[in-house]
């Protein structure tokens, strides 16, 4: 007999651990199993009404005015039978420290109390199309020359003339800048480099070559000046421009190719060409970013043509240009190709460090960067292959002087809505 | 000592008793618990598939208005984003819901889209995706089953309340409710016997508002209903919502036009439309008679109104007969415009009106894809809401296992 209560106790054990276990391993219901994706379907909801702007006009509106009813309507109609809604519009405002704030506007539902544990939500975020949202930069206090000589000729902008390059630049970096000037020929280039074009001091100044790898020089004492006369070479009037930037504090930009590779004055040189068939230019070679280089370190002038760029190939635009790409809304290919790269030597050799990459270094070559002197003066050299895309200049100045975009606010209140529409199924859940 | 015997017995019997018993118990708990696993991965499965068809485009990424395959499967519009669905893409699914019809005179079969009367979708299955190609580019062939039935919301139907002057009541319904307040724009097109020879036809435009019980009254003082074919399209808009439909008027009942689609494109931005004699197809047996046609494509403009597209000399006329050694009439359509070929006809003093919706929208046109899900045993839904051509659609996927739900022993499906 006491087998028999053994048995009986063990099968009073197992019963008590089968309810036990019953009890705490629920199933789930069959809803929650195989329901329908609320989220989803709340999203294409407020997306579909939105279609063609519909829902964007009736979410404004007065709380009064008939087209809530029609919005109700069609709510209904859109969604299933089974599925019960509700959707609410929120203000949003911004308080005086900065906290977002959502003020209930209106709201529909055809629910007679809440939707249940179950039920999902989607939003979107609709600006009033009575509002302008504007985008005013920040000036940068400094006066940016772009030369626009109509007595010099390009070269590796094939495609461009300098003076449609010198427009395209105007247009867009003028809204950045508190001063932009045109410098229309040689002889204003002359007194820019006296630092007496209109009578302005140029000092910490930005001047952008548009010649691509040739340089517009001026005659008369430049064009004396600048000339090498042991050498036969104008390479000293690149160290005359390097010498001007480290005086001036400029920032001189180079936006293609090798820089200062020619100089050019079509009234001058026009019984010279580069070689290629471009008259009015006279090929200085490696020799003028040389000098140019050592008169931005105030070296006194010696003549060196040593060819110093390097063909990296393909180069990637640095983590911190696509950063400012997306910030200013310049969208250039992030993949360029560099024939001109500088060597990382040159920063050691005249006291130049890197102040912005636009493009990664690709072992010792520097595809595109600013370099700012130690002392004074800065040089942006994009050495990319012909033709420029004079977007990755505009991108590297604006890297270089990171000014700052003052965006409407999207929170001011009455601007932006938020609608909200939260679905659950009839009977909770 | 038997009293030692029996207590074992019975002990012994009651001990492999209720071991059996609980085992069973137990067990059932876990497969319960395994088979709603299984079903929760066929519902999370019906999901992503569900995204994956609309929010894909495909590739090419205008395989839709094109005559090749695709390599990949997805019927987003590539001209939109998000949840907007390409009407071109989607005419190219060979329908389940219609009978195929079958054309001798090109000797192929063609996947029917049922549309009300005048109404006609009919494709190729040479250039139609079957069934088995999208399940297998998506991934799902021999492992899931499943249905994409893809319909607008509201529903517009159209009758004629009175022929002279025409009369007609436009009915705008959501699912189980009747839209009040819709705007409702319309354009009637009648045919019209000006040339003696091919039909033209006319346009009349108009706009209303539906009443508390989802109607609008159209009234056309003036106009005979019953003199000439008519076809009425209505486009309704309410919050957000955006329908059409269409009602046809025909004055002759087995004599009309069947268009088919030839081509999707023929390289050089356009389709081919060939135009069958409805003998041809139905077999209605004596008296045939040539019929002429007048086909004209029109568009949907902003301004709601119906514009002309002409391609080569724009408004194309002939006649087409049944029988051997008579041609069928072919004419030429812009390939990317979603719009709808009209093609009046008549015999005699007898006129009708069919109509080609040139991507699915245009005509409101519902559509199934993929076998019933009727017998299945567990089948997972999931829905969206979607812009097809302007016209907001649902579009729901019904999806099931193939490999069913067995957890032990025997198999519960399919």
């Amino acid at each position: 007999m006491m087998r028999t209560v053994e048995v009986i106790m063990v099968i009073v054990i197992l019963a008590t651990a089968f309810i036990v276990g019953s009890l705490f391993a629920v199933l789930p219901s069959p809803r929650q199993i195989s329901s329908v994706n609320l989220r989803e379907l709340a999203l294409t909801t407020l997306q579909m009404l939105d279609e063609k702007d519909e829902l964007s006009t009736i979410v404004f509106k007065n709380p009064s005015d008939a087209s809530w009813g029609y919005l109700e309507t069609a709510l209904s109609a859109a969604l299933p039978p089974n599925i019960v809604y509700n959707l609410t519009v929120y203000d949003t405002s911004i308080a005086s420290n900065g906290t977002i704030g959502y003020n209930s506007v209106n709201s529909l539902s055809n629910a007679q109390t809440g939707l249940g544990a179950s039920s999902e939500t989607a939003s979107i975020l609709i600006p009033s199309s009575d509002v302008i949202f504007s985008v005013t930069p920040q000036k940068i206090s400094k006066t940016l020359y772009i030369l626009n000589c109509n007595d010099a000729n390009g070269w590796w902008i094939t495609g461009y003339t300098a003076q449609t390059l010198a427009s395209d630049l105007q247009s867009m970096l003028s809204p950045y800048f508190q001063t932009t000037i045109l410098v229309n020929t040689t002889q204003q280039l002359g007194l820019l480099l006296n630092n007496t074009l209109g009578g302005r001091d140029s000092t910490n100044s930005v001047v952008i070559n548009t010649f691509g790898e040739a340089v517009p020089i001026p005659a008369g004492y430049y064009k004396t000046d600048g000339y090498d006369s042991s050498h036969s070479s104008y390479a000293k009037y690149g160290w005359r421009l390097g010498q001007r930037t480290y005086q001036y504090d400029w920032t001189w930009v180079s936006i293609v190719g090798y820089p200062l590779y020619y100089v050019t004055n079509t009234a001058t040189f026009s019984g010279s060409s580069n070689g290629w068939g471009i008259y009015g230019m006279v090929s200085v070679g490696a020799a003028g970013l040389n000098a140019f280089l050592r008169g931005l370190d105030n070296q006194v002038y010696s003549y060196d043509d040593t060819w110093i760029t390097g063909s990296p190939g393909v180069v990637q635009l640095s983590q911190s240009a696509t950063y400012s790409a997306n910030y200013y809304g310049i969208f250039t290919s992030p993949y360029q190709t560099s024939t001109r790269a500088l060597p990382t030597s040159i920063q050691s050799t005249y006291h130049l460090s890197v102040a912005s990459l636009v493009f990664n270094q690709v072992s010792n070559w520097v595809a595109g960067a600013t370099y700012k002197h130690s002392g004074r003066g800065a040089f942006t050299a994009i050495g990319l292959a012909r033709i420029p895309d004079i977007r990755i200049t505009v991108l590297s100045l604006l890297m270089y002087y990171s000014p700052t975009l003052y965006r409407t606010e999207f929170t001011s209140s009455g601007t932006t809505r938020l609608v909200v529409l939260q679905l659950g199924l009839q009977g909770g859940g | 000592m038997p009293s030692a015997t029996i207590d074992h017995l019975v002990s012994a019997t009651l001990f492999l008793v209720a071991i059996v018993l609980f085992i069973s118990l137990f067990s059932q708990n876990l497969q319960a618990a395994l088979l709603y696993q299984r079903y929760h991965q066929v519902a999370m499965k019906a999901n992503d598939l569900l995204d994956s068809i609309t929010l894909n485009t495909g590739y090419p990424t205008y395989w839709g208005a094109s005559s090749g395959m695709p390599t990949s499967f997805g019927l987003q519009d590539p001209n939109e984003r998000g949840y907007h669905l390409s009407p071109f893409s989607l005419m190219r699914l060979a329908s389940y819901s219609g009978a195929p019809i079958y054309y001798p005179k090109t000797g192929l079969w063609y996947s029917n889209v049922t549309m009300a009367s005048g109404g006609f979708l009919l494709v190729p299955y040479t250039t139609a995706v079957n069934y088995t190609t999208a399940a297998q580019l998506l991934g799902v062939d021999g492992s899931y089953g499943f249905q994409l039935t893809i319909a607008p919301i509201l529903k517009v139907s159209m009758t004629e309340l009175r022929a002279n002057p025409l009369r007609i009541s436009v009915n705008v319904m959501g699912p189980g409710l009747p839209l009040g307040n819709a705007y409702v724009s319309y354009n009637l097109i009648r045919a019209i016997d000006v040339q003696k020879q091919y039909p033209a036809f006319t346009i009349t435009s108009g706009d209303a508002r539906t009443y508390a019980n989802g109607s609008a009254i159209l009234d056309f003082p003036g106009i005979d209903g019953s003199q000439y074919a008519y076809s009425l399209i209505a486009n309704v808009r309410l919050g957000g919502l955006f329908g059409v439909g269409y009602l046809e008027h025909l004055t002759l009942d087995k004599q009309f036009v069947i268009p088919m689609v030839k081509s999707f494109d023929n390289g050089n931005g356009t389709a081919t439309i060939l135009l069958a004699h409805s003998y041809d197809v139905h077999y209605y047996g004596p008296p045939e008679a040539a019929i002429a046609y007048n086909a004209t494509f029109l568009v949907l403009a902003s301004d709601a109104a119906l514009h002309p597209i002409l391609v080569g000399n724009g408004t194309i006329t002939g006649k087409i007969n049944y029988g051997v050694g008579k041609p069928y009439g072919q004419i030429l359509i812009p390939n990317s415009n979603p719009g709808i070929l009209v093609i009046t006809y008549s015999y005699g003093n007898n006129y009708g009106i069919s109509l080609l919706p040139w991507g699915i929208g245009n005509l409101a046109v519902t559509l199934t894809y993929g076998p019933s899900p009727s017998v299945k045993d567990w089948v997972a839904t999931d829905v969206r809401q979607v812009v097809v051509a302007g016209v907001s659609y649902q579009i729901k996927i019904a999806l099931w296992s193939l490999a069913g739900y067995q957890v032990q022993g025997s198999r519960w499906a399919s």
